[in-house]
């Protein structure tokens, strides 16, 4: 391989990693809603895409950062939407039911953003676009960057929320043994949906960023960013929030490197055949979940 | 009527999608992996008449079977791991048999052109029935006939001892294999036998609608399969075909009056059964939402669901 060649995968893989942000913010809202509910809410890419649409509401009037700043809102807001409509209601011992209702609610937005926007792709406002950095024979492009480290940002800003708050305390107790911390006088029901608002926030910050790296927002985007963040979430390990962070980036990064060797078309089937490895050789992801539950 | 009679065609082929995930479901394991097989039969079927030459009913057969096959290897691995890991690890093969379809170039040459699977173009020509000159309503009746035959294989399987050790890994697997029943001979089972019905109904489909391509068979249409038994319920078959009537027929064909809105009310819909009746629309007893939460889900509740997450 020429050493142009050898530059040119270096690249596409630190683009890749950088994108693989994004990923890595929707898998730890799968991870958290799994961790505190033991549920699946297959709606959670959908809704992610849906608050960064909503956030276009604003964007004649008002500056780019305070459309990120309404697309992480609303994130929380459908957040706890589909708590309300898919899960308070429905017997928890049935997980088929709620597996199905978020699967409704998925369908229900994906057709509320089509029947909004009549189904064509809507720009969206990106930071720093102009922006591009040498780093020796390397180009960073401004606007990947910044969407890098908002991620880190909203990543870190969590971490500091469920270790040092009292939501994060009661997040974290409801998840180890829910009835314990039932006793001790959490309610469940709040902890709940405050889990499903707080991911709400990163799924729409998760949305905004999609849609800022790639230029555009589509309803195209909901169903391969929901399997790519339930990749994430099982190559990472289930309820493991370090893990959906590694495993983001490795996916972004892997998929920018078979989409430099084999191309778009078939980038994904490697992509999924890396699950399987990790599936074979580590059932349980990356990071095993924290022990205790039952 | 032609109409009616492709309506109904649907509608059958449909129905033996679903009866293939309610096998899979009936053992407790929750697959997106039927439209992967569902993919594998159509295209098996519909290269075997269009380019190899051979009638409906051998193809047909290899289809189910080569589709049982890919099932059985799959099982293996993938049984490994249940719940959430087995959804994500049964949508990633789904995916990566879509995308070797896409990616799929093998034509041959036949008087009427090249005919065979043109990667993202798509595999058109699989013309068996109109160079056979079937009529809509022989179509038909034979795709009926076929959802009877596996109604019927599928309900004496469920009196059977088989049906009886799928229900038990269903119910409860640690009980289960506390009684001696082997868990991955039930589950690798229930995954052949499911993988068949869908290739049967995959090798149907494309014969019906004489042009395939990668985008029929995405990740939703394996939500679909999935849908249908869980909407129908679970404690009987007919479910299923309820289920596929009220999605294909009322929903999705019923509603067409209401023009764009009618995507969006069947998703809600969706919804709303499963709020009215989480355990699906044919399974006793009769129970309405209970908006009381505490009186929804005890601490017993709670622990169940814990543990069957």
């Amino acid at each position: 391989m020429a050493w142009i060649d050898f530059l040119d995968l270096v690249q596409s893989v630190m683009d890749g990693v950088m994108f693989g942000a994004t990923y890595a913010l929707i898998g730890i809202g799968f991870t958290l809603i799994f961790g505190v509910m033991h549920k699946i809410n297959l709606s959670y890419a959908a809704a992610s895409v849906g608050a960064a649409y909503l956030s276009l509401l604003i964007v004649s009037v008002a500056p780019t950062p305070l459309v990120y700043l309404l697309a992480a809102v609303c994130g929380g807001l459908l957040g706890a939407l589909i708590y309300f409509v898919c899960f308070k209601f429905l017997p928890l011992n049935q997980s088929l039911a709620t597996l199905m209702s978020t699967v409704g609610m998925l369908l229900v937005l994906e057709e509320a953003i089509v029947h909004a926007t009549a189904g064509m792709p809507q720009n969206y406002p990106a930071l720093f676009a102009d922006k591009v950095f040498n780093v020796g024979p390397f180009i960073v492009r401004g606007d990947l960057l910044f969407v890098f480290l908002l991620g880190c940002a909203v990543m870190v800003s969590l971490k500091f929320m469920l270790e040092k708050t009292r939501l994060g305390l009661a997040t974290r107790a409801v998840a180890q043994q829910p009835i314990a911390a039932q006793i001790c006088g959490m309610s469940i029901d709040q902890t709940n949906a405050s889990t499903f608002v707080i991911a709400g926030f990163l799924g729409g910050t998760a949305g905004a960023m999609t849609g800022a790296a790639i230029g555009v927002l589509s309803p195209l985007l909901t169903l391969p960013l929901t399997v790519k963040g339930l990749v994430v979430t099982v190559i990472g390990g289930l309820g493991s929030i370090p893990g959906a962070i590694l495993a983001g980036l490795i996916v972004g990064g892997a998929e920018s490197l078979f989409q430099f060797v084999r191309g778009v078309s078939e980038r994904d089937i490697y992509v999924m055949l890396m699950l399987f490895v990790f599936l074979v050789l580590r059932p349980n992801g990356l990071f095993a979940a924290p022990s205790g539950r039952e | 009527m032609d109409f009616y009679i492709g309506l109904l065609q649907v509608i059958g082929v449909h129905t033996l999608l679903g009866l293939s995930a309610w096998c899979i479901l009936h053992t407790g394991q929750v697959s997106m992996a039927q439209g992967g097989f569902f993919a594998i039969g159509a295209y098996a079927a519909g290269m075997l008449t269009a380019m190899v030459g051979w009638s409906l009913g051998p193809a047909l057969f290899i289809a189910a079977l080569l589709a049982s096959l890919i099932a059985i290897a799959i099982g293996f691995p993938a049984l490994r791991v249940k719940g959430l890991m087995l959804v994500v690890a049964t949508t990633a093969f789904a995916e990566i048999v879509r995308l070797v379809f896409f990616n799929l170039k093998w034509q041959v040459q036949t008087p009427n052109g090249p005919i065979g699977p043109d990667g993202g173009l798509g595999f058109g020509g699989i013309r068996y029935f109109p160079a056979n000159a079937w009529s809509g309503f022989e179509i038909l009746t034979l795709i009926w006939c076929l959802v009877a035959g596996v109604m019927l294989v599928l309900w004496l399987l469920d009196r059977s001892r088989i049906g009886t050790l799928w229900r038990a890994v269903g119910e409860d697997e640690v009980a289960a294999q506390s009684a001696g029943i082997n868990l991955t001979a039930a589950k690798v089972s229930a995954f052949g036998i499911g993988g068949a019905i869908a290739g049967l109904a995959g090798g149907i489909f494309s014969h019906n609608t004489t042009h395939i391509e990668h985008g029929n068979f995405t990740i939703l249409l394996a939500t679909f399969a999935i849908a249908y038994p869980i909407i129908g319920g679970l404690k009987s078959l007919l479910g299923t075909l309820v289920a596929v009537v009220f999605i294909q027929g009322v929903l999705i064909e019923g509603l067409r009056f209401l023009g764009d809105w009618r995507s969006l009310l069947f998703g809600a819909m969706i919804l709303a059964i499963m709020l009215i009746r989480p355990t699906g629309l044919l399974s006793a007893p009769l129970c309405f939402p209970q908006f009381n939460s505490k009186k929804n889900a005890s601490v017993d509740d709670k622990k169940i669901g814990a543990r069957h997450a």
